[in-house]
């Protein structure tokens, strides 16, 4: 890959009439731009851009749905030298209330100088992006032709643009809360997609599937900077469209014969689980060379939930450990290792007590498995922290802490959010993991960690058992500490869906029955467990359990829960 | 009101699961807290096995869906015919 001063370099030297993003509506409607076409309606937009007075530095919000126009406009931004952040579009399934405090307090801290919608945004949504007395709103800027012929003596017009500036600001994933706008150099983009392109031995002949949504990581760094960078075509559908119909993924890279993709764990169950088993065999994706598992803890159960029902080889399915704060990936699975992602087995009692990792045999009774994230990528450091601040060996679990030459360099207009994460030139991650023979292993979120008499307790791994049982909904499972005073320590609280609401008949003996299973599992006591209906648990808006939001919930419906959190 | 409207209507009350509680083509939903948004994909694949047309959910919002007379308003506007 050539080295390129800054992102909008690497796409002023990529073969025009290459096709670059197919954008899949449904099976009758594409749209498809190849990269003269893109750039063209890039150009256009920045000299609109212009003339609104849009200049360095200056903030960009992109308010549109995922789509062809929605890049350009982010794209048109950077041409200028402004700093464009997409922010997500309301959709039907969001909640107007949570939605709207969301929209208002990420806007009024980014102070954007314009404000780009598509002709449909909602004006109810409208009045909560908070607009200054500079602020411009933009309704869908047209995509006027401009000249791509010109393109090669055109570069003068970005040669403001400085490497070490801002190229953009993504924002920090999280369901509750105001989001963080996460503030990255061009440079630093470019030396992350430097490393994935060799590390995954990407070439001329990939082509990128996506479902992702643009304003988080994966979606903007893996599946719109890395094929723009790289020249290589991009073929994609909206994050809403996928959730209300999975198996179209599957149609999609059969079509088009993608050979990358990346997805969160849920999804690797979510979509054979959606798709008809009838149907499973129809799909090839014999063309596919990685779909890389990239999110909170790689689930070995899930990744080969999905290789059963759609016949991939193990080497396909790898994984990677990945946030905003440091553009994309911090560690990435061996894509030449035939068998997948490294697993181990530990002892589950020191695990627990101690923080420790002990190794067993493959498949020991109540051992604990963990499924690797993988290698660190070049020049990216992890260490791992005890709660008061040591480095441990590798055979302990801490916080992950990362130093790279990709490190964001703060949340943008939040230097007290900074301050607290990025300590000595480490950036905290807030996620616990081990490191052994040169892997990592991420285990669950700090913050997550139950304590329940001087035991950690990893929310997941109860979860994983009550969810394993057949009347429970896998994945709609949430379990919790709630703080007991007559014990002084936290009791555990699980609620979960069940399959059909038939069961709740019989909820007493169900009950009693998880609870065993959870002993049985963990050595460890379920306080209450409440069991659900279909559909009660709060989703975030990728459609996994939102942690934070089912707690308010079980504790708005149960006051007597609600001693102390 | 149409059979199909009924149809949705009676799939609503079995989903809300709230015995004595009646509901017409114009109560509304989801911003009187009847059913959470998370339920509405739910009802949008109901809408397009009734109406015969495929919506695409990219083009709904909220507001869309707030009431059954709503929904079927949204798939005449924004849905396309099914093959």
């Amino acid at each position: 890959m050539p080295r390129f001063a800054h992102l909008v370099e690497a796409l002023h030297a990529a073969p025009g009439d290459k096709p670059f993003i197919a954008f899949w509506v449904d099976e009758d409607e594409q749209e498809t731009v190849t990269f003269a076409e893109f750039r063209r309606c890039a150009l256009a937009e920045a000299a609109l851009l212009r003339e609104v007075g849009l200049t360095a530095g200056d903030r960009l919000v992109v308010l549109m749905p995922q789509g062809i126009p929605a890049m350009t406009s982010f794209v048109a931004a950077m041409m200028v030298g402004a700093i464009p952040a997409f922010l997500a579009y309301p959709n039907f399934k969001v909640e107007p209330s949570k939605y709207r405090s969301g929209l208002a307090g990420v806007t009024a801290n980014l102070s954007a100088k314009a404000v780009v919608i598509d002709e449909e945004f909602p004006e109810e949504m409208l009045a909560c992006v908070s607009l200054g007395s500079e602020t411009k709103l933009l309704r869908a800027p047209a995509r006027a032709n401009d000249s791509d012929a010109s393109m090669p003596d055109r570069q003068h017009e970005f040669r403001h643009i400085q490497p070490d500036s801002l190229a953009f600001i993504q924002h920090s994933a999280g369901t509750t809360g105001l989001q963080k706008g996460v503030a990255l150099t061009h440079a630093a983009v470019l030396r992350q997609i430097e490393y994935l392109a060799q590390v995954l031995k990407v070439s001329g002949d990939d082509r990128i599937y996506s479902w992702l949504p643009l304003y988080h990581d994966m979606g903007l760094i893996a599946c719109f900077m890395l094929p723009m960078v790289c020249h290589i075509p991009l073929v994609m559908q909206s994050p809403i469209e996928w959730v209300m119909r999975p198996e179209t993924m599957l149609q999609i890279i059969s079509e088009y014969k993608c050979t990358l993709a990346w997805m969160p764990n849920f999804a690797f169950q979510f979509v054979p689980r959606r798709t008809p088993q009838s149907r499973w065999a129809e799909y090839d994706l014999s063309s596919v060379r990685l779909l890389i598992n990239c999110s909170e803890p790689v689930r070995a159960s899930s990744m080969v939930e999905f290789q059963r029902a759609f016949a991939v080889k193990s080497a396909v399915l790898q994984s990677s450990y990945a946030m905003a704060e440091n553009v994309f990936a911090v560690t990435q699975s061996d894509i030449g290792q035939p068998s997948g992602p490294s697993r181990i087995w530990v002892d589950a009692q020191q695990f627990r007590s101690a923080h420790r990792i002990m190794p067993l045999e493959e498949g020991t009774p109540g051992a604990l498995l963990f499924t690797s994230s993988g290698r660190l990528m070049p020049n990216q450091q992890v260490r791992i922290l005890s709660d008061s601040g040591e480095v441990l060996g590798a055979d302990f679990v801490g916080e992950i802490v990362v130093q790279s030459d990709c490190l964001f360099e703060g949340y943008y207009n939040r230097p007290d959010l900074t301050a607290q994460a990025i300590i000595d030139g480490w950036y905290h991650t807030g996620d616990l993991g081990f490191c052994l023979k040169g892997e990592l292993y991420v285990v669950g979120r700090k913050k997550d960690l139950l304590i329940i008499g001087g035991e950690n307790i990893y929310p997941q791994d109860i979860e994983e058992i009550v969810g394993s049982h057949p009347a429970i909904h896998d994945g709609r499972v949430i379990a919790m500490g709630v703080y007991n005073p007559d014990l002084g320590t936290e009791d555990i609280v699980v609620v979960a869906e069940v399959e059909h609401e038939k069961w709740l008949a019989n909820a007493v003996e169900l009950e009693r029955e998880i609870c065993s299973r959870v002993v049985a599992g963990l050595g460890v006591a379920v306080r209450r467990i409440f069991l659900k209906p279909p559909k009660w648990i709060v989703k975030s808006t990728a459609g996994k359990a939102a942690r934070s939001a089912t707690r308010e919930k079980l504790l708005h419906e149960h006051p007597e829960l609600n001693v102390e959190f | 009101m149409t059979a199909e409207a009924q149809q949705m209507i009676e799939h609503i009350v079995q989903l809300i699961r709230k015995p004595g509680g009646t509901i017409d083509e114009n109560t509304p939903l989801v911003s009187s807290g009847l059913i959470d948004s998370m339920a509405l994909v739910d009802l949008l694949l109901k809408l397009e096995d009734l109406t015969h047309k495929r919506i695409p959910a990219g083009k709904v919002q909220p507001k869309d869906m707030d009431t059954v007379a709503k929904m079927f308003a949204t798939a005449e506007r924004v849905g396309k015919p099914r093959k």
